[in-house]
């Protein structure tokens, strides 16, 4: 019996994570961008009034990210980490799934609230 | 411990170092960070249901410090350990409540808490909780990866008498 109860309990968490997930990955409506590092807002801007440009973010140990906006969009174009996740996670789309570099602590995403 | 039991042990964390250098290979079709397939877990759960708690401790800290270093990611250390240590805790338990026939629903569980444990690790390096937006997204593929790894070593534990 004990066995059933956490068979529905992982299955319940599954579903609950599947419409989430679905939920998560809605396109989002909002402009204004945020570029945080190390828990520290560096840029506020927003994506429609900015023209295409390129801006290096660097790490105190020596690292750097490459954020390019072009069009309306706004990705990670370079970055000298290993795992480069967060040039492969191309353009932000989403409200809640911001662009994460974990090993240089660098997130890009949608501003909070309207501004 | 006898040679005998250290020698088995040294076997088995070298045996989930090969598994996971050559899932380092694998090209990863999910541009999420810490979204993962986890074959190497298919050695954590063997170890989980064959080997005493401290004995499984060991594989896994000598498979997370190898593989930090042989996959050249030091910095992804923190995120795994994190993972790892919440995912054995929980299995660890749950071996005594499981009977052998449900590993694979073990490995389940364990995958989401090792998920659980990745995603508060990397809230607080990070000091933002807007990372936690990927932990739904890491259960549903977690618990996919997971069921995986446990159906393979339920496989093994059947076919592999003592």
């Amino acid at each position: 019996m004990k066995n059933r109860k956490i068979l529905f309990a992982v299955i319940l968490i599954f579903l609950v994570s599947v419409c989430l997930s679905v939920l998560i990955l809605r396109h989002s409506d909002k402009q204004t961008i945020e570029i945080v590092q190390d828990g520290t807002v560096l840029y506020t801007f927003d994506l429609n009034d900015t023209e295409a440009r390129n801006i290096r973010i660097s790490t105190p140990d020596g690292g750097y990210n490459l954020v390019q906006i072009q069009n309306g969009k706004i990705c990670i174009s370079e970055a000298d980490c290993p795992d480069q996740t967060c040039v492969n996670m191309g353009v932000l789309k989403s409200d809640y799934l911001p662009i994460v570099c974990l090993p240089h602590k660098l997130i890009v995403r949608f501003a909070e609230g309207e501004s | 411990m006898s040679i005998r039991r250290m020698t088995e042990l040294a076997l088995l964390s070298s045996v989930a170092l090969i598994i996971f250098v050559i899932e380092l290979r694998i090209p990863n079709p999910f541009p999420i960070p810490g979204v993962k397939l986890g074959l190497a877990n298919i050695v954590t759960v063997y170890a989980v249901f064959r080997y005493r708690s401290s004995e499984t401790a060991m594989i896994v800290t000598v498979r997370l410090l190898l593989g930090a270093m042989f996959s050249g990611k030091p910095s992804a250390l923190l995120y795994s350990a994190a993972g790892a240590i919440v995912c054995l805790c929980g299995m660890l338990l749950l071996r005594r409540i499981l009977p052998e026939k449900q590993i694979w629903l073990c490995s389940v569980i364990g995958a989401m808490l090792h998920n659980i444990g990745q995603i508060t690790a990397a809230v607080i390096i990070m000091q933002s909780f807007s990372v936690a937006a990927y932990l739904p997204i890491l259960l549903v593929t977690g618990s996919l990866a997971g069921a995986f790894t446990g159906v393979c070593a339920q496989l093994l534990l059947n076919r592999i008498k003592r």
